[in-house]
């Protein structure tokens, strides 16, 4: 309850700050649809030529890609910690966050959270909705509720693998560059896997579950009964790793040394 | 609960990191690094009471901050036993730091971009800080500390002194009982530091507030501490009374003087005075140097006796600094 409570205190306080400077927020707003839209014209191109790509349809791949922004907004917006290394531990910020009585992790997603990413829920239903449409896909009354724990459920396992990796800089202080990195393999996991090799698709299922933020979910949607169990498994994955993800942030802390001077 | 710090064999260790030389070195830092295991903190022990002001002191690099650290439960200790307000501050770090006030100040503890009062508003609901505790402790806080003017400024545009003030006011908002200062003048002008020095001793009478505060400033000591721990290379080579420490090592005190006509040593030398005093020129800025040993009554007669012979253009009394102390203690020797 008080960690609820802390969420709406620290959003408020952020978007006080934030609208204080709205021109900054929209400008950030046409640069994600800008980024979304050369993303979806990169799909209708390869698919301009041939219409199948291992068994999936064009209007099936612009699906995924759809459900795909849905989990990735919600992580942009609460877990984009890609500067944690720079910001917290080599400039010592964590020293601060470590002196208030609120878990580390949860200190630091409140401080950082973008809640102008969540637009991209909006992009990603408009274009789930166009694609399901032109692919007349039924619509069960539970499949909303499905769609909301599939696609919170491939966030969690986003925002897991990337916590996992802002521990690393506990451990060492070494300038990594991993982080953008893993957002490039994070792309992969809006494409069906089956049209990678066994190798890769082993690692986006088990290593860093990518698959279960675009494909596995969405398969569900779109009917294909074959991919069901890993569907169905998103929500459980999720958890499991971001669990997991914890536990190796709360070990991470416990390493923590401090900005030397 | 009488001890608000007990330590115990408390040692904080870091590796250090040290790269070899020429290209062949370079590859095989690749694989392997060379590094060095050096004690930051060196199997200390002492205890803190309920309600003592304690300065903590030494030269730069001694581990005053490591210790501060993990008494804050930043840092978890390499070995040793730590209680703190009866707890151990890194395991049950959450509780724990209800119960404490952290300052930095070398680091801000509040929020670089929003509005003071924003940070106060959002420090009050971090600790659950009730609307009338807040308005009646606060209150008087942000008035003693003559921070009402600067609560709707960002902390980016409040100068060291400004800012100083209202991360002592931050660390306060939930009242705690224990109050950990790591450099908190450092860089202020003196008209702040007396402020602050006034406000740290109102607040420990007032709750019985306890304070653990490290300074290059033996005047903070002086105003505020009877209790000092002297630390060097991660070890504890003093802790007692402040008075002790200066009397058996602060060197005599220098009183410098510059006079309007020419003063002959010899003249200053048959000054009539009860106490032995050194007189000697330094050539290069003219000015004539006093060195006086005991009590600081003889500061003052001194003084009236030149100023009532001669006519004086400046004169200055130089304060013995806490690096000179520690100089002194190694060049003759802790007994
Ligand atoms: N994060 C760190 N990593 C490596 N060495 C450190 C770190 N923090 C402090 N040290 C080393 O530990 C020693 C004590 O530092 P510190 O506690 O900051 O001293 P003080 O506060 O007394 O100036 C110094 O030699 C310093 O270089
Ligand atoms: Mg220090």
């Amino acid at each position: 309850m008080f960690y609820v409570t802390m969420f709406f205190q620290y959003m408020s306080q952020y978007m006080k700050t934030r609208l204080e400077y709205r021109a900054d927020l929209v400008v950030e707003m046409i640069s994600d649809l800008l980024n979304q839209t050369v993303n979806l014209v990169f799909i209708l191109v390869v698919f301009g030529h041939t219409q199948f790509l291992s068994g999936w349809s064009r209007d099936e791949i612009i699906f995924i890609y759809g459900f795909f922004l849905i989990p990735f907004a919600l992580f942009s917006s609460f877990f984009n910690i890609w500067d944690f290394n720079e910001r917290y531990i080599v400039k010592g910020e964590m020293d601060r966050i470590l002196t208030r009585p609120i878990h580390s992790l949860f200190q630091v997603i409140l401080e950082r959270m973008e809640l102008e990413s969540l637009f991209g829920v909006v992009t990603g239903l408009v274009i789930v909705m166009y694609a399901g449409t032109s692919l007349n896909l039924s619509i069960n009354w539970y499949d909303p509720f499905l769609f909301i724990l599939f696609a919170i459920g491939g966030a969690l396992a986003y925002a897991a693998i990337f916590i996992a990796i802002a521990s690393i800089g506990f451990w060492s202080d070494a300038k990594t560059s991993i982080m953008p990195m893993m957002y490039n393999i994070g792309n992969y996991g809006r494409y069906p896997v089956d049209i990678y090799n066994k190798v890769i698709r082993f690692l986006l299922t088990w290593v860093l579950p990518f698959a279960f933020v675009g494909v596995y979910p969405a398969a569900y949607f779109l009917g294909k009964k074959e991919w069901y169990a890993f569907s169905f498994a998103t929500p459980l994955i999720g958890i499991i790793f971001f669990m997991l993800a914890i536990l190796i942030w709360n070990k991470g802390v416990r390493k923590y040394r401090g900005a030397g001077n | 609960m009488n001890n608000a710090i007990e330590v115990s064999q408390l040692r904080k260790e870091f590796k250090s990191y040290s790269s070899r030389t020429g290209l062949k070195g370079a590859f095989r830092d690749l694989l392997t690094r060379n590094y060095k295991i050096v004690p930051a903190v060196n199997d200390i022990n002492f205890t803190v009471k309920q309600g003592e002001m304690v300065a903590y002191i030494g030269e730069n690099g001694a581990g005053k901050s490591t210790t501060i650290k993990m008494l804050t439960g930043i840092l978890e200790p390499t070995s040793g036993k730590l209680r703190v307000n009866g707890m151990n501050p890194h395991r049950e770090r959450e509780k724990f730091t209800r119960t404490i006030g952290v300052v930095f100040g070398q680091r801000s503890q509040l929020w670089w971009d929003i509005a003071v009062q924003e940070s106060f508003r959002l420090l009050k609901k971090v600790y659950k800080v009730s609307d009338e505790q807040y308005n009646e402790h606060m209150g008087h806080v942000i008035k003693t500390l003559d921070i009402g003017p600067l609560l709707d400024k960002p902390v980016r545009k409040l100068s060291l002194g400004q800012r100083m003030r209202c991360e002592l006011a931050a660390a306060l908002i939930h009242n705690p009982p224990l109050l950990f200062l790591d450099e908190p003048t450092i860089g202020l002008d003196v008209l702040v530091k007396l402020k602050i020095r006034e406000f740290l001793k109102e607040i420990n009478e007032k709750y019985n507030t306890t304070i653990l505060l490290t300074t290059h400033d033996l005047g903070d000591i002086e105003a505020l501490c009877n209790r000092v721990v002297m630390l060097d290379e991660g070890k504890i080579v003093y802790d007692g009374e402040l008075d002790a420490l200066k009397n058996n090592w602060a060197e005599e005190k220098e009183i410098h003087f510059q006079f309007m006509n020419h003063v002959n040593l010899s003249e200053l030398n048959s000054l009539p005075l009860q106490f032995s005093t050194d007189w000697e020129y330094d050539e290069k800025n003219q000015t004539y140097i006093a060195n006086i040993k005991g009590e600081d009554e003889n500061i003052s007669q001194l003084i009236s006796a030149v100023v009532s012979h001669f006519k004086i253009k400046d004169v200055k009394i130089h304060e013995t600094s806490i690096e000179e102390i520690v100089r002194n203690i190694y060049e003759k020797g802790m007994n």
